[in-house]
């Protein structure tokens, strides 16, 4: 018995995106680790999950059946990829993650004000604010950085949302 | 279809129970509370799915999932992703983000601007960088990752292998070597 329209588009959406992170990780390791490649490898992804899908499904009964096998292998690769980019960010960006791994490294145990000279420091900040720019957030303006319309908007979005759940300052 | 209009619908409750739980009684450890109402409103989800008819009682023939075992596991799996890769990920953000913490502090600068200076000392609406630190310090040994000796921080041996993991991944990714 042939498959259902809708589980061919959940596989053929699975299939995909592991052919999406399989690319991700070789570049990666080749030192494309930016958010571009990520997009793109990831846009490539999804493209070929639509073709596969109408392709496969096209003799289906009804234009329904289509459309919904369609829909089902979007939803289903839409939720792959938010599952995915926190936990690699997590991999990349987190100074908890980082704290722990420092500690491994150090035989389990290190003086406390060693940790926060590491990443209570100056450096940190750099780094941050030099992705920030990187990433079209922040302008260079003096010794100082402004906020870019894109990086206004992100930030008000945020302090809504901060405020709307009641979350204090943060950060 | 029937997976797609539930998982929605349960991830609208779920939105509006952790605003509201956020702005009426929350918790000291917030992520434990949203997992908590995560939990409740999946198992309620799992109710109401093997409750209700497979065309909800509005859906075109057409647009029913086969097999019926799908229609289920498609379910868990959209409500499960809108939680940890959406609201839980839009809180940890939110609450967390070093990044948007920075733009914000910026935002709310009269001049529109920030320099390092400001964020070492002013970061998080003028608490400072070392703040920022503390705040991921105590949640490290609330959750048991490490603990404190005397002066010292010290991984806890059974979730050293956390760390271990993580080491693997960086490793393997070649992201130390650069």
């Amino acid at each position: 018995m042939a498959p259902s329209p809708a589980l061919i588009g959940v596989i053929t959406a699975v299939a995909w995106f592991c052919g999406f992170v399989a690319v991700h990780i070789v570049g990666w390791r080749a030192g494309l680790s930016n958010a571009r490649s990520l997009l793109v490898s990831y846009m490539i992804s999804a493209l070929g999950t639509l073709i596969t899908v109408i392709a496969l499904t096209a003799g289906s009964k009804t234009i329904a059946s289509v459309l919904l096998a369609v829909l089902l292998a979007v939803m289903t690769s839409a939720c792959l990829v938010i599952l995915y980019v926190p936990a690699v960010y997590t991999v990349l960006t987190s100074l908890s993650v980082q704290t722990l791994i420092m500690l491994r490294r150090a035989a389990g145990a290190l003086p406390e004000a060693d940790l926060y000279d590491h990443f209570a420091d100056r450096s940190i900040v750099e780094g941050r604010l030099a992705t920030l720019v990187a990433s079209g957030y922040l302008v260079a303006d003096g010794a100082r950085f402004r906020l870019t319309s894109r990086g206004r908007k992100l930030a008000k979005i945020f302090r809504f949302i901060k405020r709307f759940w009641n979350l204090g300052a943060g950060g | 279809m029937k997976a797609i209009c539930l998982a929605t619908m349960m991830t609208t409750v779920l939105l509006l129970l952790v605003t509201l739980t956020f702005r009426l009684a929350p918790a000291k450890r917030r992520a434990r509370q949203m997992l908590l109402l995560y939990i409740t409103c999946t198992a309620a989800l799992v109710g109401v799915s093997l409750s209700t008819p497979d065309d909800l009682g509005f859906l075109h023939r057409s647009l029913l999932t086969e097999p019926h075992w799908l229609d289920l596991a498609l379910v868990l799996f959209f409500f499960t992703a809108a939680f940890f890769g959406g609201i839980l990920q839009l809180y940890n953000l939110a609450d967390r983000g070093f990044s948007l913490r920075i733009l914000i502090d910026a935002l709310e600068d009269p001049s529109g601007t920030i320099g390092i200076e400001q964020v070492m000392t002013g970061y998080g609406g003028g608490r400072g960088i070392a703040w920022m630190y503390d705040k991921r310090m105590r949640d490290l040994l609330e959750g048991d990752f490490v603990l404190r000796q005397n002066e010292s921080i010290v991984l806890s041996a059974n979730k050293s292998w956390i760390a271990d993991l993580f080491i693997c991944i960086r490793h393997f990714l070649r992201l130390d070597s650069r």
